[in-house]
């Protein structure tokens, strides 16, 4: 099987990019991530024949990457909810403010970007690129038991704030 | 409908516990105008994972960026050719002329044991220039793709034995 830059690694891209958003939370520095994942993934092509999962070997690199602009990102005291996307700037932290809002998907961007790292990358690979456990903990660099655990946390989190926000509803 | 399910589901979906398929239950389920009031609160959970997976904003300017610098990091390695592969058109070539060289010089023979013992003198007369009428018609119109004239074109004498 031989691979091809254009066959196996281009076509990821949008791919990469979510993920990089997540992370990030950062357009800018997102498509930056994808960039240099790319050239990455190129330069180290003798061992693609040797590689079982491009798309694994890719994320992998990805998350790397991401996570190097995210501590840069921090060091130069940006805090995480400068340069969000535009659709990211109602921060209303308290649940009566997100009830004003009525729009739960807001609400759920604004959870996840809350969420440890790792709750948010194994919740990306799992529910919006349907990854199974074994992919994302070889991505990831973690156990399956890992994964597990970081995605029940991140879903009950989501699911104790909707609680919340329904009591609030009610009220 | 179903909705005990689909509240199984959800239960399970919380603890970790759903398969890929059944997560895709549950997103189609919820993507649904009607949905009971008590389920209501997580169709944009699910509305989001739809959405997000949507998302694509690198289109062709991003492909033709990428492709230039991994071009100037490296040369594109060129696709490899086999020697077969190269010459095959030539091969293929040479085979039909050969048939037409073949077919003409078949016509030309008388058919019976001589043609055996010409040998030499034969092949040298047909490697004659092709522009003497030391040619024959079928030979003639293959070297060019104008009709030629029988006539004018018929060899004087073929070698004799």
């Amino acid at each position: 099987m031989t691979r091809s830059f254009q066959t196996d690694v281009l076509p990821l891209k949008n791919e990469l990019f979510r993920l990089a958003l997540r992370i990030t939370m950062n357009r800018a520095e997102a498509e930056d991530v994808v960039q240099e994942t790319m050239i990455k993934v190129w330069n180290r092509r003798d061992e693609w024949e040797q590689i079982e999962s491009m798309e694994a070997f890719c994320l992998t690199i990805c998350r790397n990457l991401s996570l190097d602009k995210l501590r840069r990102m921090d060091n130069q005291t940006e805090t995480l909810e400068a340069g969000h996307d535009p659709w990211d700037s109602s921060y209303g932290s308290n649940p009566e403010e997100q009830v004003m809002q009525r729009d739960r998907v807001m609400i759920v961007r604004q959870l996840i970007c809350q969420l440890p790292e790792k709750q948010r990358s194994c919740m990306q690979l799992r529910d919006i690129e349907g990854k199974t456990y074994k992919d994302i903990a070889n991505i990831m660099n973690i156990s399956e038991e890992q994964v597990k655990i970081n995605i029940f946390r991140a879903r009950q989190t989501i699911k104790e704030q909707f609680r919340k926000t329904e009591k609030y509803e009610r009220t | 409908m179903d909705y005990k399910y689909i509240e199984q589901l959800l239960e399970r979906y919380f603890a970790v516990e759903t398969t890929l398929e059944e997560e895709e239950i549950l997103r189609a389920f919820f993507s649904q105008k009607e949905i009971p009031a008590g389920m209501e609160k997580y169709r944009d959970l699910f509305a989001f994972q739809l959405t997000e997976r949507q998302e694509a904003p690198l289109g062709d300017d991003f492909d033709r960026r990428i492709l230039s610098m991994v071009a100037d990091v490296q040369p594109v390695k060129a696709r490899e050719i086999s020697l077969s592969q190269r010459l095959m058109p030539l091969f293929k070539a040479a085979a039909v002329v050969a048939i037409f060289l073949t077919l003409g010089q078949a016509a030309q023979t008388p058919w019976d044991a001589s043609w055996n013992n010409q040998g030499t003198e034969y092949v040298v007369g047909y490697q004659q220039q092709v522009d003497t009428i030391n040619v024959t018609p079928i030979q003639a119109e293959n070297i060019s793709d104008i009709p030629v004239d029988s006539v004018k074109v018929i060899p004087e004498s073929l070698p004799k034995d």
